[in-house]
């Protein structure tokens, strides 16, 4: 348990346009440099296409798009941070890495659900973490990765007990 | 007592020896079993296979095994040693198998943490009475040929702990002439003694393995060196004279005397006062012939439990059970295995960032020597990485000839004439895949011969041939191993499995059952407790089965579609994803994705210039090569992707075909063929269609996998 008390309220933090956003620390498996991506036709915008990560091979998605921002020109300094959530395991392409940084409990306050005029990024935010000045956005993963797309993955996975029920 | 020396190493070694060989001798028996005969080179291989069981199953002290074993073994080198006539073939045949499942029955039971506790007595008993009879009268059975008898002077310890204030014992033990079985009883003297032994020896050695041992004992008595804190008392306690036992002897000796062992026949003469003249005389005989003979490379029976006395050692010499000649195996991990797959990759990847590293590109540099050691380098890691792929593959073969054996047991059982045969069984599929698909086959093999055939009645009276036929066969097509199980039988007869539902009430409400298609109404009996068999037979009827068979199949993420004509037969199809399967792909170019499609789907590729192409109104698109039309899927423009050639003289025309459907597939360029190893394309991505998966070419990159019947549609 001691691993899990040293990440207790730790946050990964990127930029992605203005903003800063958080990531808990627990959910993100490892950080790699930009690398060649594969696209995959016909999906979401979003879904940038597939990545080799020593073998194995994972979705990436860029958070931009996913946050109907403008996109951006990959450059060096282009990150992809890989997050593994309930067993999905994605790697999310953010233009700049900026820190680890631990908030305080007391800090974090929930997400404003009005006074936001950007409704969409809204629904990815959970919550606002204060570190002195700065305001990070937190992200709840779930909703990052799954949201709007529940519905595709609903389908697919009635596809597949239909399948195995014929 | 087996178990003080059934360290896990052994034991595994053993098993795992043994059930390779079990494997063997009966794939052998299944290849020859339509034969009259068996030929030389089998039946000195099953002789050999017995042997080495025999002996290893010694060494560990599986007596059950090892007398089984060497039941066997005797049958055969009866048959070497005589080539006689009228062996009933099938008899023996089955005499093999059963032996064969006998031994590896207890092998399963030893895999699973089990005693071998499995009685021979009776299968001994009729290979026996087997062996005699082809034996001719079984009368005179010594005098027709030389025993398979292989006397070795040696002795056998079992040495449990070793402490000091011991006293050391000869024991001699005289049965009664008529006794049968004299060696079994002496074992059990033995196996008493041991829990007072500090050490013990007996002679003859192999009581257990040699069958003659028992007549040993009878003419010369038994003989125990015994090494122990108790008294002479406790010892004459456990060896009472009984009803078998006439006369127990116990002597106190020296230290020195016991080291010598048997060997010392002096000493042993001066103190067996009471052997008779004749007894003697056949001893030093014995001893005689003993040393005449020369030592053969395989001597059954000849294995000694190490002690743990190192002054033993000279004694200890034994010559090790018989190494095949086959191929060996190591089992490895499945999980390192993946592992290493992955690290090849990411080695793959690196090395290419050394060899194409910018750094490199400086002008002026000369490079001579580094562009020969990366070739060298390149070469390397692609053999290794070819190494690592075919590990996890296995062929099906071995899979597939269990059911051979399932066949031809089942087909005897129920008195049906059935041909089996075996179709693309060199198919390589995952490791873990085979092992999920194992018992859904057989469950699948079982339904065919028995539901599925008739019995020969039925067979003639619709007008077939008596004999029955299932097939089975393995292939691989649009990204998934296809698996078939089909028979020539009745097939299946919707009528019943519709009553039946109605009778389980699985029919819709408010459907016309005549509204059912074959396809949904074959589905029914792949239901929980859907049986149309009116009896229970030893194989099947009970109802659990196919939907056993489709959940272990769900489990691998494949599919079982069932296919029946009434009075043709049945065919079974298991379509199992290849999700780490290698397959032969040619590798094209569509702007800059890399996409990989299965060789064998692939006719040919063409060339086309623009007057070949036919413009349909509506935008469709074919050409006509030879004569022939086919429609065109410009694969850029289908998957909307960028910078990809349109001009149809500047890329390349691939025909496919699936299904027995055709069509041409517009690609910019064609890389190469290359084994690529199939992955599934993550769940996080929705279904795209007319991919399959996903593969990592050997620069690292992706390729996506093109599904040729998914482009079809």
């Amino acid at each position: 348990m001691g691993e899990f008390d040293t990440q207790k309220g730790k946050y990964v933090t990127f930029k992605s346009g203005n903003e800063y956003f958080g990531l808990k620390i627990e959910y993100v498996s490892e950080i790699i440099g930009f690398q060649e991506i594969t696209e995959i036709p016909e999906s979401e915008d979003y879904i940038k296409g597939l990545i080799n990560l020593r073998g194995k091979i994972i979705p990436v998605i860029d958070v931009r798009i996913r946050f109907k921002q403008e996109p951006f020109e990959y450059t060096d300094r282009t990150c992809i941070i890989v997050i593994e959530f309930n067993n999905l395991v994605v790697g999310l392409i953010v233009e700049k890495i900026a820190e680890v940084v631990e908030i305080q409990e007391e800090n974090i306050l929930p997400s404003p659900s009005i006074g936001r005029a950007d409704k969409s990024q809204n629904k990815y935010v959970y919550a606002i973490g204060k570190v002195g000045d700065d305001v990070k956005l937190l992200l709840d993963p779930d909703r990052l990765l799954n949201d709007e797309d529940k519905t595709v993955l609903e389908k697919v996975s009635e596809d597949n007990t239909e399948e195995g029920e014929e | 007592m087996a178990e003080e020396f059934n360290t896990g190493d052994m034991l595994d070694v053993y098993l795992y020896e043994n059930q390779q060989l079990l494997e063997n001798l009966q794939d052998m028996v299944l290849e020859q079993k339509d034969a009259d005969c068996f030929d030389e080179d089998s039946i000195n291989e099953i002789f050999r296979t017995m042997h080495t069981i025999k002996g290893s199953s010694g060494i560990m002290m599986f007596d059950e095994i090892t007398k089984a074993s060497h039941k066997l073994e005797d049958v055969f080198y009866y048959l070497r040693e005589s080539h006689p006539q009228n062996v009933p073939h099938q008899e023996l045949i089955e005499h093999v198998l059963k032996t064969a499942d006998f031994i590896s029955a207890e092998l399963d039971k030893l895999s699973e943490g089990e005693a071998a506790d499995g009685d021979a007595t009776e299968l001994v008993a009729d290979i026996d009475e087997f062996l005699n009879r082809i034996k001719g009268t079984g009368k005179d059975k010594k005098a027709d040929v030389k025993e398979n008898v292989h006397v070795e002077p040696t002795q056998f310890y079992i040495a449990p702990v070793a402490s000091n204030n011991n006293k050391f014992y000869k024991i001699y033990l005289t049965y009664d002439k008529g006794i049968q079985m004299a060696n079994m009883h002496a074992y059990k003297t033995v196996y008493a003694l041991k829990e007072l032994a500090e050490e013990i020896m007996y002679s003859p050695e192999d009581i257990l393995t040699n069958e003659h041992a028992s007549e040993d004992i009878v003419e010369n008595g038994f003989k125990i060196m015994l090494r122990t804190q108790k008294t002479e008392e406790d010892i004459r306690k456990i060896v009472a004279p009984g009803y078998d036992l006439e006369k127990v002897d116990v002597y106190e000796c020296s230290e020195k005397e016991f080291k010598l062992g048997f060997d010392s026949i002096g000493t042993e003469i001066r103190i067996d006062l009471e052997s008779s003249v004749e007894e003697i005389e056949a001893r030093s005989e014995a001893k005689e012939k003993g040393g005449e003979e020369p030592k053969k490379a395989m001597a059954p029976g000849d294995f000694v439990i190490a002690s743990k006395e190192p002054g033993k050692a000279t004694k200890l010499a034994k010559d090790k059970p018989k190494k095949t000649e086959k191929t060996t195996y190591i089992s490895v991990d499945i999980a390192k295995m993946d592992m290493l797959m992955d690290l090849i990759g990411e080695l793959v990847i690196s090395q290419s960032v050394v060899l194409q590293n910018p750094d490199l590109k400086v002008p002026g540099l000369s490079l001579d020597n580094f562009n020969k050691a990366a070739g060298q380098m390149t070469k390397i890691s692609t053999d290794l990485q070819n190494v690592i792929m075919s590990m996890r593959m296995v062929p099906l073969t071995a899979t597939f000839q269990k059911m051979n054996r399932i066949v031809f047991d089942m087909s005897r059982k129920l008195d049906k004439d059935v041909e089996f045969e075996m179709i693309g069984d060199t198919t390589e599929v995952d490791k873990n895949i085979i092992e999920h698909i194992s018992d859904p086959l057989m469950h699948l093999v079982r339904n065919s011969v028995d539901h599925g055939i008739e019995t020969k009645e039925e067979r003639l009276a619709a007008g077939k041939t008596e004999k029955g036929k299932v097939t089975l066969s393995a292939k691989t097509e649009s990204g998934k191993v296809w698996i078939s199980v089909s028979d020539n039988g009745g097939g299946l007869n919707r009528d019943q499995i519709i009553a039946k539902a109605r009778q389980q009430g699985l029919l819709e409400p408010g459907r016309a059952e005549s509204s059912y298609t074959d396809k949904e109404v074959y589905q029914f009996i792949t239901l929980p407790g859907f049986s149309t068999n009116k009896k229970v037979t030893e194989y099947s009827g009970r109802g659990v089965g196919m939907d056993v068979v489709v959940s272990n199949i769900q489990a691998v993420g494949g599919t079982l579609e069932i296919e029946s004509s009434p009075g043709q037969g049945s065919t079974m199809i298991l379509k199992i994803p290849l999700t780490l399967a290698i397959i032969d792909g040619i590798v094209m170019e569509v702007g800059n994705n890399a996409f990989v499609i299965e060789t064998g789907a692939v006719k040919e590729f063409v060339s086309i210039s623009e007057d070949m192409l036919i413009h349909e109104p509506g935008g469709a698109e074919s050409v006509m090569i030879r004569g022939e039309c086919y429609p065109v899927l410009r694969i850029g423009e289908w998957y909307h992707l960028r910078n990809y050639v349109s001009a149809v003289e500047d890329g390349m025309m691939v025909i496919i075909e699936a299904d027995k459907k055709k069509m041409c597939l517009f690609v910019d360029r064609l890389i190469g063929k290359q084994e690529i190893v199939v992955k599934p394309i993550p769940d996080y991505v929705k279904k795209v269609k007319g991919l399959s998966g996903c593969t990592q070419l050997g620069d690292g990159s992706i390729a996506l996998i093109m599904d040729a019947a998914g482009l079809m549609e």
